[in-house]
């Protein structure tokens, strides 16, 4: 068996709020295999988005280790830090909400080619395009400013821009929630072929438990910070075992369909 | 089936940068009274447009065209009973419930006042009266403790008790339509089914007509006995609930219910040569 990608171990984060502590994240552990798609369900504040902050190292464990690539990540710091933080990426909602609406895609894609000092200014040019190209865009787009853009291919931009370091592992918390279903299908697809053709990992964050299981491979139930349950997305949720599972299948919305698609 | 109201060659158009964008094109459609009608689509296909017409909520600057007839025959006025108007009001005849509860609540002013307020306004009641429906209307919506709830303020309940709240101002005049755009969809899953059973209950105990706007098709046919599909300003179908999913006319139907990721679905996963 492979080492794993990434583990994390008897991770804990706290918070401060009105006087009373919270437990946002409390005593978990998983693992991902390189290739591997694990996702992170649960309800609203159960400690998902927290968990993909601490792994990002956006912010600071109270307690536990995360093993990336074979290192102490918690233990990294400047240059090694960096370096290793193009091997780990993310996309999120809404992630382009964060830049000037002016910006050209080009500008996007260029930034984390420059930042990591993968390819020369003259080299990046043909860079973002092949980007593009790897996420089903044509080159052309690359002059557009992401306001002139659909919200679909906003998400392909944001996954290009994920990819450009050649990343082993991209946390995605909810990355697909907001689009619309008719393009919700062409990016997860996206999401799939990248992972087939590079063995790139997903830590896949949302709420969606159809979506969960059609896509990851494992699943972690989460809730209020604590791992309710683990294993085989499709087990899992065929045959919830905690009683945050069996709620969570039952809230699910079904759709019963006679007759076939 | 009598109709509560119809809807003739609706047309809206909203003015951006100069020009006129066309939310929706020209749209027939009859709800009936005492009915459940969802009303599905892709972002931009003019739902909440649809929903903000009927309440009369449009902004001035929208130029709307063709009719919305309602066919009941009067409707309340709160301080002179005898006086009957021709036109719903808002927030009397019509209770709206938004997709973020924050946009419908005062934020400095306590829960319990602000249901009041709905009902001395629409109901002219008394302040002692219209504190007693508050409360029973906080129970109603199943908010914990509805005594202390009252002086509660919005920053201090969760997105699901604060979507229970703004449902309890929207009810608080006993409106004839309840119209619930999104209502549940910044909501988690679990509570989002919580809201849903609430509706439910709320609009057949008080048979009320409900309209749900909702990009969900399966949650809009677990609530509906009716839906209609919306496309680029344009009603595609309306059905039995039945029939739009396991019968649909139109291809953008079909569409919708195939890109529908159920817990029965297909897994997309191929397995692709990596982990165990
Ligand atoms: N910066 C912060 N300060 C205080 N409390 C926080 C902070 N960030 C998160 N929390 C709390 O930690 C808990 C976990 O929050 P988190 O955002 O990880 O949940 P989540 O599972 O991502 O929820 P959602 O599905 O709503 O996105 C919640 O109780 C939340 O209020
Ligand atoms: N106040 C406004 N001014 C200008 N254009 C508007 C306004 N409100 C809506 N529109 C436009 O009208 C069209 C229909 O919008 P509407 O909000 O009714 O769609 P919707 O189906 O509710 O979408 P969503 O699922 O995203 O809520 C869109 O093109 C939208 O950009
Ligand atoms: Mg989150
Ligand atoms: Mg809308």
């Amino acid at each position: 068996m492979n080492s794993p990608l990434l583990t994390v171990s008897g991770l804990a984060k706290r918070y401060r709020r009105g006087g009373k502590t919270i437990a946002a994240v409390d005593d978990v552990s998983f693992a991902i295999e390189p290739g591997e798609t694990l996702a992170l369900a649960g309800p609203s504040g159960s400690g998902k988005s927290t968990i993909a902050r601490l792994v990002l190292r956006l912010i600071e464990p109270d307690a536990g280790r995360i093993q990336f690539e074979g290192d102490d990540f918690l233990a990294l710091s400047g240059s090694a830090l960096r370096a290793r933080r193009a091997r780990l990426q993310m996309v999120f909602q809404d992630p382009l909400a964060a830049f000037n609406p002016r910006a050209t895609v080009a500008r996007l894609l260029d930034d984390p080619l420059r930042i990591h000092g993968i390819a020369s200014r003259a080299e990046r040019p043909r860079r973002i395009a092949a980007l593009l190209e790897r996420v089903g865009l044509n080159a052309d787009l690359a002059p557009r400013a992401i306001h002139e853009i659909s919200g679909g291919q906003r998400q392909r931009i944001a996954i290009a821009r994920a990819i450009a370091t050649n990343p082993s592992l991209i946390v995605l918390d909810e990355a697909v929630s907001a689009l619309d279903v008719s393009v919700r299908g062409d990016i997860l697809n996206l999401l799939l072929d990248l992972q087939a053709k590079e063995r790139i990992a997903y830590l896949f964050i949302s709420h969606d438990l159809g979506v969960v299981r059609a896509i990851a491979h494992r699943v972690v139930i989460l809730d209020a910070g604590r791992i309710a349950e683990s294993g085989d997305a499709r087990a899992v949720i065929g045959a919830p075992q905690s009683a945050i599972g069996k709620a969570l299948v039952m809230a699910t919305p079904k759709l019963h369909r006679t007759t076939a698609s | 089936m009598t109709a509560l109201l119809s809807i003739r060659d609706l047309s809206v158009a909203y003015r951006r940068d100069g020009r006129e964008v066309a939310a929706l094109k020209n749209i027939n459609l009859d709800i009936a009274s005492g009915e459940r009608l969802a009303i599905i689509g892709e972002s931009g296909s003019g739902k909440s447009t649809l929903a903000l017409a009927i309440a009369g909520l449009l902004p001035a600057s929208a130029r709307i065209g063709g009719r919305i007839d309602w066919q009941m025959s009067e409707f309340r006025s709160p301080h002179q009973p005898s006086c009957l108007r021709k036109t719903p009001l808002s927030g009397r005849d019509i209770g709206f419930v938004f997709q973020d509860p924050s946009a419908s609540l005062d934020p400095v002013m306590p829960i319990g006042k602000q249901i009041a307020e709905v009902a001395r306004t629409h109901l002219g009641l008394g302040w002692p009266q219209a504190y007693a429906r508050a409360r029973t209307l906080l129970e109603r919506v199943r908010l914990p403790d509805p005594g202390t709830a009252l002086r509660t303020f919005p920053h201090q309940l969760s997105g699901g008790q604060k979507q229970r709240v703004a449902i309890a101002a929207a009810i608080a005049a006993g409106p004839k339509l309840l119209i619930a755009d999104e209502a549940t969809s910044a909501l988690d899953t679990i509570v989002q089914a919580e809201i849903v059973s609430l509706i439910r209950q709320l609009v057949s105990e008080d048979g009320m007509t409900l309209l749900f706007v909702s990009h969900d098709i399966a949650l809009a046919a677990e609530l509906a006995e009716r839906i209609a599909v919306f496309r680029h300003g344009e009603l595609v179908e309306i059905g039995a609930t039945a029939e739009i999913v396991n019968a649909p006319r139109h291809a953008y139907t079909r569409a919708l219910l195939d890109a529908h990721i159920g817990l029965d679905a297909e897994p997309m996963l191929r397995r692709a040569g990596a982990s165990a």
